[in-house]
């Protein structure tokens, strides 16, 4: 099992958790997935949720009211359940999105999205004490 | 399997790679003698690719600053012949696994698009030869194939017209809209499209994926603010030409050059420069950039007025970033 998915396996710990999945922004592709699938094609899933963040960033004048301001998540909610969207701003080469889908009756909104965030943290964060620049 | 190993032969890349796949074969596919690429299977899955129009994995981690360039030259030399690069940045901290498994697969799949839709060409398999990163994921041979066709059926979608794909392209003096909205990426594309670089030559100057750059290419191209600025003057041509068959035979001959060959981010470079930096001086550091602080006319003849407007342009933008 990748770290990839070690990732996605925790966000699916989370209460309501229905589906899972970790997005480049940019191509729409689905880099790892866990759980179910909205509509049941994974493809389809993470080329939409890309879609719609960059339709968010580039065109809504609100993702960027302030200068160095930026998208953090983007939630839709339906009938029946709750999608989180979490940038992962990545160093190299653009941005991801982790993506979750909770089930309503079950999913805690708030703490979905505290939780979110810190794995996606953890996903791109280096941790503070590793050394930089300094190999062999 | 055994007869497509030594002999170089004439074959589409994809239907050979699905061969190799089929019958688990570990080993690295050279297309076009690898100046269009190498593939590399470990028990019939995908481990690495390389293309000259895809920034590798070490391009992409130095020219955005990730790793300091020094730090990922000695992770190479000390890893590469134990084939364990990426296992060495991960375990001397450089990197945590899980960014390396997000490079590496990006540059996979960025990689792949280029080198599974060249026509049929001369393609060589080397059994048992393993790429010196290492084992870092995995990815399965259709699962490639499929997200190759989608990304060149997006493009098509955006804007169908392929020819600003390798082309120079080049701002349009005026825009044919009052007012227009830019992505960050977008904006750092139109800045850097000098009427010489192509979207590959873009992608390496930036650190950006090849695809993601061809699609803000066409995107740009769509909305009529970018155009292909035709058969560049002979300088410029010979670079754009040249260049990437050159950088693709070292890419494959010597790992010491990071994964898309010679290294991006060479001289006097700071551990501590930021991806902003790298950026501004990208244009003067690039030998593929002759004539980095020549004048901006160098466009198509009948364009001269319009080019020389334009470099005025680009300076104002430059100095106000």
């Amino acid at each position: 099992m990748s770290d990839i998915d070690d990732h996605l396996a925790r966000t699916m710990d989370l209460p309501g958790a229905v589906g899972a999945s970790l997005v480049d922004c940019a191509t729409g592709l689905a880099l790892g997935s866990a759980g179910a699938v909205p509509g049941g094609d994974g493809e389809a899933a993470a080329a939409g949720a890309a879609e719609v963040l960059y339709v968010a960033s580039g065109r809504a004048p609100f993702a960027s009211a302030r200068p160095n301001d930026a998208i953090e998540d983007l939630i839709i909610t339906t009938a029946s359940g709750y999608h989180l969207l979490r940038t992962v701003p990545v160093a190299f080469g653009g941005q991801l999105a982790l993506c979750l889908w909770l089930d309503r009756p079950d999913g805690n909104l708030a703490m979905a999205r505290r939780r979110l965030a810190e794995i996606a943290d953890d996903l791109v964060r280096p941790r503070p004490d590793a050394p930089v620049g300094s190999a062999a | 399997m055994s007869e497509t190993g030594r002999q170089p032969e004439i074959a589409q890349p994809s239907r050979l790679l699905s061969q190799l796949a089929d019958a688990g074969e570990t080993g690295t596919l050279y297309v076009d003698g690898g100046s269009s690429g190498t593939v590399h299977l470990i028990d019939g899955r995908v481990s690495c690719v390389e293309s000259p129009a895809a920034p590798g994995v070490g391009a992409l981690l130095t020219t955005s600053g990730r790793l300091a360039e020094h730090t990922w030259q000695a992770a190479v030399q000390t890893g590469a012949a134990g084939h364990r690069v990426g296992r060495l940045l991960v375990e001397q901290g450089h990197l945590m696994q899980s960014e390396l498994e997000l490079c590496v697969l990006g540059a996979i799949y960025d990689a792949a698009f280029f080198v599974l839709t060249t026509a049929a060409t001369s393609v060589r398999f080397a059994p048992g030869e393993l790429h010196w990163l290492g084992r870092v994921v995995e990815v399965e041979v259709g699962a490639l194939e499929r997200e190759t066709s989608r990304r060149g059926r997006r493009l098509d979608e955006i804007f169908p017209e392929s020819s600003v794909d390798h082309a120079p392209v080049t701002p349009v003096p005026t825009p044919p809209v009052q007012r227009v909205v830019l992505t960050a990426a977008q904006w750092e594309l139109v800045v850097h499209a000098d009427g010489r670089r192509t979207a590959a030559d873009l992608s390496r100057l930036l650190g950006r994926p090849g695809y993601a750059t061809l699609q803000e290419v066409r995107r740009l191209s769509a909305a009529g603010l970018l155009r292909n600025a035709g058969p560049p003057s002979s300088g410029g041509d010979r670079g754009a030409v040249d260049a990437p068959p050159d950088e693709g035979a070292s890419a494959v001959a010597d790992p010491d050059h990071g994964v898309t060959g010679p290294d991006p981010v060479a001289e006097g470079e700071s551990p501590t420069r930021t991806r902003a930096a790298t950026r501004r001086e990208g244009g003067h550091r690039r030998q593929r950039d002759p004539q980095p602080s020549g004048p901006n006319g160098a466009g198509p003849v009948d364009a001269v007025p319009d080019d020389a407007l334009l470099g005025r342009l680009r300076a104002a933008l430059k100095a106000l970033r």
